[in-house]
């Protein structure tokens, strides 16, 4: 990652320089006539602080204080640079405010800088972990106002990448909520020994890892390979599929499901009910384990969802370890959908339309286009004045939306519990700060 | 009861444990560190321990793993050598964090360009590996590399890669990905053998037109 904010930052310096000249990329920075840069402090803490509820319950009997507590930037159970500012009463949390934007690189600004394809890679570091998916909504929303058709076989193959995504996202999800639990490393290790299977197919077909960067406008950059590992490819995402990532998850449902420590620490803590679920906004497991079948993939087909076979899991407590079964259910369903995307898939077939473009033409107009991510749905808004760059672009960022319940979920509850709390959302803050 | 899921979850702990051992036994005589082991072992077969010891064993790298890019160059029987880069200047185009400096090179006499560059930057700091300059180049002249291992102490000099430490020969590219080679090599065979096709008949048209004219005169 290092390199990477290094790059954007320098990008960033690039772009505010006030001299046209020096700026490779022309004069793309404007300011409102009132707005002065250089005298401009950003605002200090101390409304923040002031606004926080620092009544306390107990304040009858002992003359207690309130204490406001900074949990991050770099605190290890943020998931990264994010700030949680806490009011206490005791151990108990009064008030909590999300501070997000120490992770923030400009990505809607360096959108539209760059031009429609180059865009794709960085759509890869939204969240880091789920790049696949990020793909597939960034090209769903361009093929939009392209008006281009996805080949078969090149759709199968991306619903088959954003569901091995969802099952190495959820993976990643619960082996970090067992961290937040205090059960360090074990089941988070045993979590995603099966994604390191899901990560070699992401590398051999795509050619990295994470960054896969594996959608064009069209379908997808490459076929899958001939073979992987010594074994024949369709062999081995067989074997994955059919085999080991049930074996996987029934192991991790008999590991963690009946645990009576992880189930007293998750039962009823950071209740969401489905109301203030829906009025915030949130989506993904976060709102299904709520009680709320929504789906995208259900509730707006894109792609082939509309031919596949599977279910929408809810839960109706909408707490924290209701959220953990949502996830463990929702890996069963995508394995059931990547059994049938392997069963169904085209043999043979054209994997993208049209010839490879450097510099795509898109015409005039503007498009949403919305996948169900493992997070929620993230959804791109791409404006197109029929130049090489958008006009404008921007992302619904499914975590970034689910934070701001978290100061409603956390309060009455310890400094322990938010940790969980925290780390049952699933956030990852590339997506967050954006 | 109260702690049976404690105790099946246990269950699980051992039965990884045991698996572990299992694994090493059915490996046993072999050298740890070798790819064949390797690749049964994080395949969809391996039941042992997931994780690689990493100085001493490395994962083989799948042929389209793509690192920091490299330039090809055609190495003729007279030691003399060929860029395949033209310095059209897509790579530096497409690259999306602007990573890639060419400088096109000019004939000294004439001042007129010659399709080949002089220099070539690619500063791999910036680079964010992504793979487009390789996608896209239309001369199969930049390919993406798989040596990952580029940590050194200095950034400004080490980090910024020029001309001599980015060309590498068409064989080193053969040997770290011969199936897309292969299949590259076939479709510039077809292209040339169109070409050269389509030279002929233009010959052939011009000698038949050549014919026409003598015999009218």
């Amino acid at each position: 990652m290092i390199p990477l904010i290094g790059q954007i930052w320098l990008i960033v310096l690039c772009c505010l320089d006030s001299n046209p000249e020096e700026n490779r990329f022309g004069k793309n920075v404007s300011y409102p006539d009132e707005f002065d840069i250089d005298n401009w402090a950003p605002e200090d803490d101390t409304s923040l602080y002031a606004g926080l509820n620092k009544s306390g319950s107990n304040g009858k009997k002992l003359k207690t204080d309130s204490l406001v507590v900074n949990m991050g930037p770099q605190h290890p159970s943020t998931h990264g640079v994010f700030r949680m500012v806490v009011a206490l009463d005791g151990e108990t949390i009064t008030d909590l405010q999300p501070v997000m934007g120490y992770l923030h690189r400009n990505h809607e600004k360096i959108g539209e800088r760059n031009t429609f394809l180059q865009n794709m890679p960085y759509t890869d570091r939204l969240d880091y972990l789920s790049s696949m998916s990020n793909n597939l909504g960034y090209s769903l929303a361009v093929e939009k106002l392209m008006g281009v058709e996805v080949p078969e076989r090149a759709e199968y193959l991306r619903v088959l990448m954003a569901e091995l995504t969802r099952v190495s996202n959820h993976m990643w999800a619960i082996g970090f909520l067992l961290n937040d639990l205090g059960a360090f490393q074990t089941p988070a290790l045993y979590a995603i020994r099966a994604r390191e299977l899901i990560l070699d197919i992401f590398e051999a077909t795509a050619g990295s890892r994470m960054m896969c960067n594996y959608m064009r406008f069209g379908g997808v950059a490459r076929d899958l390979p001939d073979t992987l590992r010594d074994e024949n490819t369709v062999d081995f995402i067989g074997d994955l599929v059919n085999e080991r990532l049930p074996a996987a998850i029934d192991e991790l449902d008999r590991f963690l499901t009946g645990n009576e420590i992880v189930r007293s620490r998750c039962i009823g803590v950071g209740v969401l009910p489905a109301d203030k679920a829906i009025a915030y906004s949130t989506a993904g497991p976060l709102l299904r384990a709520s009680g709320v079948p929504y789906d995208l993939r259900r509730a707006e087909p894109y792609s082939i969802y509309d031919r596949l076979d599977f279910e929408v899991c809810t839960r109706s407590n909408g707490d924290v370890y209701d959220r953990y079964v949502v996830r463990i259910d929702e890996m069963r369903e995508s394995v059931k959908i990547c059994q049938q995307v392997m069963r169904e898939i085209p043999e043979e077939g054209e994997i993208f339309t049209g010839k490879p473009q450097y510099n795509v033409r898109v015409p005039k107009g503007e498009s949403y286009g919305r996948v169900e991510n493992p997070k929620g749905e993230l959804g791109y808004y791409v404006v197109s004045k029929g130049k090489t760059n958008p006009y404008r672009y921007h992302v619904r960022a499914p975590s970034f939306i689910n934070l701001t319940v978290l100061g409603e979920m956390c309060k009455g509850h310890k400094v322990a519990d938010a940790v969980v709390i925290l780390g049952s959302i699933d956030i990852v803050l590339g997506e967050v700060d954006r | 009861m109260y702690g049976t899921g404690i105790l099946r979850g246990m269950g699980v702990t051992i039965k990884h444990l045991i698996d572990s051992f299992v694994d090493d036994l059915s490996f046993l005589g072999q050298p740890y560190y070798s790819d064949d082991a390797l690749n049964v072992r994080q395949g969809t077969k391996g039941r042992g321990v997931f994780t690689v010891q990493y100085p001493e064993e490395k994962l083989p790298v799948p042929e389209r793993f793509r690192f920091i890019p490299f330039l090809l160059y055609d190495e003729h029987e007279d030691g003399s050598r060929t860029d395949r880069c033209t310095s059209c200047g897509i790579c530096a185009k497409v690259c999306p964090p602007q990573c890639i400096w060419i400088e096109r090179s000019s004939d000294p006499d004439t001042g007129r360009p010659i399709p080949e560059p002089t220099r070539f930057f690619i500063d791999i700091d910036i680079c964010m590996n992504c793979g487009y300059c390789a996608e896209y180049c239309p001369f199969d002249a930049i390919k993406m590399d798989h040596d990952y291992e580029l940590a050194s102490y200095d950034r400004t000099e080490a980090h910024i890669f020029d001309k001599d430490r980015l060309d590498k020969p068409v064989e080193y590219y053969a040997s770290i990905c011969p199936t897309d080679y292969a299949s590259e090599e076939q479709a510039r065979a077809e292209e040339e053998a169109k070409k050269a096709a389509r030279k002929a008949a233009a010959a052939e048209k011009k000698r038949i037109a050549a014919e026409k004219k003598a015999s009218l005169s």
